[in-house]
C-alpha cells in the first residue's frame, strides 16, 4: 500500500479529519460534563492519526486549533502542539506502535514527551508562563516555591500531560481496535489494527 | 441589508488584511498603551459593524479572565527588584507589572483582533474567497463541514449521555465513578461518527467530488471599488507605523 502526503489523504481519510475535530470538541465537552480533572481534547486526533496516518493526524490537529480559535483565540498558538501530536502519533502507528497493549504504552510516553516538548515553549513565550489551564495553579505554586519558570511550566505540564495523553492514546486505542476490519481496511495505517492480520500471526 | 453595512459588505480578504494589520502592527509599536488601544480599535469596527455584543462577550469570556490571572500571577512572580508591596512570599514587582501589562495587552490586541474577524465574516464567505486565491475545494470541504459537525456531535454525545444513564451507567459520585462512564460515553460516540464518514464519502464520491476539473460555485462575493482603496489605505498605514518605528 502506497504512503505518504500524496497518497494519505485518499477521499475516506479527508472525512475523518472534520469527524476528528468535531470528536476534540464533542469529548472535551463530555469530560467537564463529567468533572473530570482532565482535558482529553485530542482523542479525535488521535484516532484519525492511528488510523489514517502522520499528515492526516497533523492537518485533523491543526484544524482543531483553528475552528476552536474562532471562539477562544488564545488556543491558537497551540495548533502547533495539536499538529505535532497528530504527526507523532501518526509515526507511531506507520511503525506499529499501537500492536499490542505494551507498545501502546510507550508509544503514551513518546507523545507525552511531544507534547511537553513543544507546549512549554509555547507557554512561556506567549503567555510568559501562564496560559489558565489548570497547570497554570501548579505552575504559580512551584514559582512561589523559588523554581525557575522553564522548569516549573516542565514540572507541571509534564505531570498533567502525562495523565491526560496517556488517557487519551489508551482509550483511541481501545476504540481503535473495536472498529470493524472492514472499515478499518479501507485506511492505509491501519494493518496493526485488523484483527483477522492478528488472528493469522497467532495461528 | 446586510449587504449595506459598511464593514460587513467588505470582501473577505480585505478584512483578513485590516484584522492582520492591527495584529501585526502590536508586534510593530512595543508600547503596550498602543497595544491596548487596538483593543478599542477593535470595538469601534465592531461597533460599525453591529457586531458589538457578541465581540464584547466573547473577549469578555475568552480573553480577560485569562489576562487578569496572567497579569496578577506576572506581577507576583515575575523577578525583579522593585518591591512595591509585600505580604508574606508574595511579592507585587514593578517589572512584573510592567512585564505583565506588555503581555497581556499583546494577548488581548491579537486575540480581540482574531475575535473581531470572525464576527465580521461568515467562514462560508472566508472559505470562499481562499477557495477563488486557489485553495484546494477538499480543504474548503473539511472546514465547512466541521463547522456544521461539532454542533451536531455535541448534541449526539448528550443522546448517547443520556442513553447511557438510562441503562445504568454511573455519571455522578467519586472521581473512579465518573472516570470509568468515559469509554462508554466515548466509544458509541467515535465509532458512530467513524462510521458515518463512509457514507459521507460514496455521497461525495456520487457528486463527483474527487474530479480533477475546476467547479463552480452557486455562491459569490464580489470586491468592489472601496476595497482596492481600503488595501491601498492599510498599506499606507503599515508604511506610516514602521516609519514612526524607525524615526523613534
Amino acid at each position: 500500500m502506497k504512503r505518504g502526503l500524496k497518497h494519505d489523504f485518499s477521499l475516506i481519510a479527508i472525512m475523518l479529519i472534520p469527524i476528528g475535530v468535531g470528536l476534540n470538541v464533542a469529548i472535551a465537552q463530555l469530560v467537564q460534563i463529567l468533572r473530570l480533572p482532565i482535558w482529553l481534547d485530542a482523542i479525535g486526533t488521535i484516532v484519525a492519526a492511528m488510523v489514517a496516518g502522520p499528515w492526516v493526524g497533523l492537518v485533523t490537529g491543526g484544524s482543531t486549533n483553528l475552528v476552536k480559535s474562532i471562539f477562544t483565540p488564545t488556543e491558537l498558538p497551540f495548533a502547533l502542539s495539536s499538529m505535532a501530536i497528530g504527526f507523532t502519533v501518526g509515526m507511531l502507528s506507520k511503525k506499529g506502535m499501537f500492536k499490542n497493549f505494551g507498545k501502546t504504552i510507550v508509544s503514551c510516553l513518546i507523545v507525552t514527551v511531544i507534547a511537553v516538548l513543544i507546549s512549554t515553549p509555547i507557554i512561556v513565550w506567549v503567555y510568559g508562563g501562564i496560559s489558565g489551564s489548570s497547570a497554570s495553579a501548579m505552575t504559580a505554586v512551584l514559582l512561589a516555591s523559588g523554581q525557575r519558570l522553564v522548569q516549573a511550566v516542565i514540572t507541571s505540564m509534564g505531570l498533567l500531560e502525562l495523565i491526560d495523553k496517556s488517557t487519551s492514546v489508551i482509550l483511541a486505542y481501545i476504540i481503535v481496535n473495536k472498529m470493524s476490519d472492514r472499515y478499518l481496511s479501507k485506511h492505509n495505517y491501519t494493518q496493526s489494527f485488523i484483527k483477522s492480520n492478528k488472528k493469522s500471526k497467532v495461528a | 441589508m446586510e449587504k449595506k453595512n459598511v464593514i460587513l459588505s467588505l470582501y473577505p480578504t480585505t478584512k483578513l488584511l485590516m484584522i492582520l494589520l492591527i495584529a501585526v502592527s502590536v508586534f510593530i509599536i512595543p508600547s503596550y498603551l498602543y497595544a491596548y488601544a487596538m483593543f478599542l480599535v477593535c470595538l469601534v469596527i465592531a461597533a460599525m459593524g453591529n457586531v458589538t455584543k457578541e465581540f464584547a462577550n466573547l473577549t469578555i469570556k475568552g480573553l480577560f479572565s485569562l489576562c487578569i490571572l496572567i497579569f496578577v500571577l506576572q506581577s507576583f512572580f515575575y523577578p525583579g527588584t522593585h518591591v512595591l508591596w509585600e505580604w508574606g512570599f508574595l511579592a507585587i514587582k514593578q517589572e512584573g507589572i510592567h512585564f505583565g501589562l506588555t503581555l497581556t495587552s499583546k494577548v488581548i490586541a491579537v486575540g480581540s483582533s482574531l475575535i473581531l474577524f470572525f464576527r465580521i465574516t461568515p467562514v462560508k464567505d472566508f472559505v470562499y474567497s481562499l477557495e477563488v486565491m486557489g485553495l484546494s475545494p477538499k480543504a474548503t470541504y473539511v472546514v465547512l463541514s466541521t463547522l456544521t459537525i461539532i454542533p451536531e456531535m455535541k448534541k449526539s454525545s448528550q443522546v448517547i449521555m443520556d442513553a447511557q444513564k438510562t441503562r445504568g451507567v454511573e455519571t455522578e459520585g467519586s472521581l473512579m465513578v465518573r472516570l470509568k462512564a468515559l469509554l462508554p460515553m466515548i466509544t458509541p460516540l467515535v465509532l458512530s461518527s467513524v462510521a458515518s464518514t463512509e457514507e459521507r464519502a460514496m455521497a461525495l464520491e456520487a457528486r463527483a467530488f474527487t474530479v480533477n476539473k475546476r467547479k463552480t460555485s452557486i455562491y459569490s462575493i464580489e470586491k468592489t471599488g472601496r476595497d482596492s482603496f481600503i488595501r491601498v489605505l492599510l498599506l499606507v498605514l503599515l508604511i506610516l507605523l514602521i516609519v514612526w518605528r524607525v524615526a523613534l
